[in-house]
């Protein structure tokens, strides 16, 4: 479990997340959805250790605040491409925390081959970074969380550059992550897709969290539309499904 | 799991390039020796080398203190300026995620050349005791000016460049009035701004590698650290490190060899830039990967272009950066072209 009791964060005058307490579960994939300027991606950062925080987030009892102890990887939703450097030496990235920098081991290399196998990439591996599309950025980042082995995974908006098909690909590789036992905290600007993959969804709205529980429930929920002003309708599939689609105001 | 290393076979090197590393060693003996061999008097190689080592048969007489009083310590001192501003240089682009960054951005060579100035202008005749000192200070005390000015460096390494230059903008100002005021200091500041070895002596060697070799062991031993610094901040703190502690111990060593560099030679210009690209150019690798190579690179590139400021209108001698400018200029528009036309 992280415990989030009482979470403010400022950025000069203004208030980005506004006394927020939530529980997210281990193992689980909990998705942050809400409308842009919600705190998502702030939040996000907090949970990372990187972004000083008043109140407090505890992990096995440990405040998370530049704590290098937990093996957390993150996905930016731009990342820096690096000059100079292969798809494979990318990927090899995610294994500096646990082989020390430029000491990948051979069970490490073998990993990178699977890893690289597993998502595609292989055939581009010796690719420079900058080179790679924006479908096959998306992979290397996800093959580099892969090859981080790590405890907790967050993804910043893992799915807002890319195709349908290319979207369901990354979320399919992210599942297999889930299904390793990995946390997932992701924030989703798709809550459709968001309420197909993930078991929990956090809403926010203006710094605050409106509401949290269950994908099925939430999805259902009165809050949610007020989340994104009454401007959403949600259907339900003949598989049960729920779709949300922007309620399309009718003119006069 | 599988026995076989298929790591080799999806191609992630070892960061630390023993290959590259060893052909520089090897490409900077050789050049070191010409540069010690070659100027108006022509030394024989393997006399130098006997003399060198203690041999018997080596060289005797004004050749012997021609080889060990002048040519060594003027040779070694390239070699470390040229190590000193390579190395920096390539630092300096990974830190600021700038290809076009180079040594002397924080401020550093306009500090320094305040400093040169300040101490051509005040001292009448004992010039050479004082300079390297005064540019030294100068050249620290700017780039420490940029980061107190820049309070947003931990957010954004942008901001840090654009200090330098406010700093170096004001200094170079200071410089030009000293130098309007005093009209006979001209001609000095401007051959040194231009960069020179002539004063290389066995006291400027050892103070000047002191400082020099203790920054490029730093910047080696953090140099795997530094691929981190190519990502965003989150990126490389979730894989381990602290990106705004990596910079500071980055820039303060690189910073160190540069103020030392430009204290010791005056100002060289594109070293910094085009050795790294160079090295970069033919590994095809990420800098900082080969860190000591391009440190290495670097002191021949500046042996080279020492001796040809020696020889080539001998007796007299050219600027060294006149030299450096006119090879590295072209050659590295050449490079530019090749990669473009390669990718």
């Amino acid at each position: 479990m992280i415990s989030v009791q009482d979470l403010s964060i400022r950025a000069s005058e203004k208030l980005i997340l506004n006394h927020i307490s939530v529980d997210i579960p281990l193992t689980k994939w909990t998705c942050l959805v809400g409308p842009n300027g919600a705190g998502k991606t702030t939040f996000l950062k907090a949970l990372l250790g990187l972004q000083p925080y008043s109140g407090s987030i505890m992990q096995n009892g440990q405040e998370v605040y530049r704590n290098h102890l937990r093996n957390v990887a993150f996905v930016p939703q731009q990342p820096q491409i690096p000059m100079g450097m292969t798809v494979a030496e990318y990927v090899a990235l995610g294994r500096a925390k646990r082989d020390g920098w430029g000491k990948e081991s051979l069970k490490s290399r073998n990993l990178i081959y699977e890893i690289l196998l597993q998502t595609q990439l292989f055939g581009l591996h010796k690719q420079h970074v900058a080179a790679l599309s924006g479908g096959e950025m998306q992979r290397a980042l996800i093959a580099r969380a892969l090859a981080q082995e790590p405890e907790i995974i967050l993804l910043d908006e893992p799915t807002s550059a890319l195709d349908l098909h290319h979207q369901i690909a990354t979320l399919n590789n992210i599942e297999i992550l889930k299904d390793r036992g990995v946390t997932i905290i992701s924030t989703m600007h798709d809550i459709t897709l968001a309420a197909m993959y993930a078991e929990r969804i956090v809403v926010m709205h203006g710094g605050r969290i409106l509401l949290d529980g269950p994908a099925a429930s939430v999805i259902h929920s009165a809050e949610l539309r007020e989340a994104f002003d009454n401007r959403i309708n949600v259907y339900t599939l003949d598989s049960g499904r729920p779709v949300i689609v922007a309620a399309k105001e009718d003119r006069v | 799991m599988s026995e076989r290393n298929h790591g080799a076979s999806v191609g992630i090197g070892r960061i630390w390039n023993w290959r590259i590393t060893a052909i520089s060693a090897v490409i900077l003996l050789l050049v070191a020796l010409i540069g010690v061999s070659f100027g108006p008097i022509s030394l024989n190689f393997g006399k130098i080398l006997r003399t060198l080592f203690g041999a018997p048969g080596g060289l005797s007489g004004q050749e012997r203190v021609l080889l060990l009083d002048l040519r060594l310590p003027r040779v070694l001192l390239a070699a470390l300026v040229g190590a000193a501003l390579a190395s920096s240089g390539a630092v300096y682009q990974t830190v600021f995620r700038n290809p076009l960054a180079d040594p002397y951005l924080l401020g550093a060579a306009a500090g320094a050349g305040l400093g040169a100035t300040l101490a051509i202008t005040s001292s009448g005749g004992n010039v050479y005791g004082l300079l390297p000192i005064f540019s030294f200070m100068g050249g620290v005390l700017a780039v420490l000016t940029t980061f107190f000015i820049s309070g947003k460096f931990f957010a954004e390494p942008n901001s840090l460049l654009l200090s330098g230059i406010a700093v170096g903008s004001f200094a170079t100002a200071i410089q030009t009035y000293l130098q309007q005021r005093h009209s006979s200091a001209l001609r000095p500041v401007y051959s040194w701004i231009l960069g020179e070895l002539t004063v290389a002596n066995w006291q400027v060697v050892r103070w000047s590698s002191l400082y020099i070799l203790s920054a490029i062991a730093i910047l080696i031993v953090v140099s795997k650290q530094l691929d981190g610094l190519m990502l965003s901040d989150e990126e490389s703190f979730s894989l381990g490190i602290n990106p705004n502690r990596l910079r500071i111990i980055a820039v303060a060593a690189a910073t160190l060899a540069t103020a030392t560099a430009v204290s010791a030679s005056g100002l060289i210009g594109f070293v910094g830039i085009v050795v790294p690209h160079l090295v970069r150019g033919i590994t095809h690798r990420v800098t900082n990967r080969s860190l000591g190579a391009i440190a290495m690179m670097g002191a021949a590139f500046l042996v080279i272009a020492d001796l040809g400021a020696r020889t080539l209108l001998s007796p007299a001698e050219l600027p060294i950066g006149v030299i450096t400018a006119f090879v590295g200029a072209p050659f590295f528009l050449v490079v530019l072209r090749r990669k473009r036309v390669s990718s």
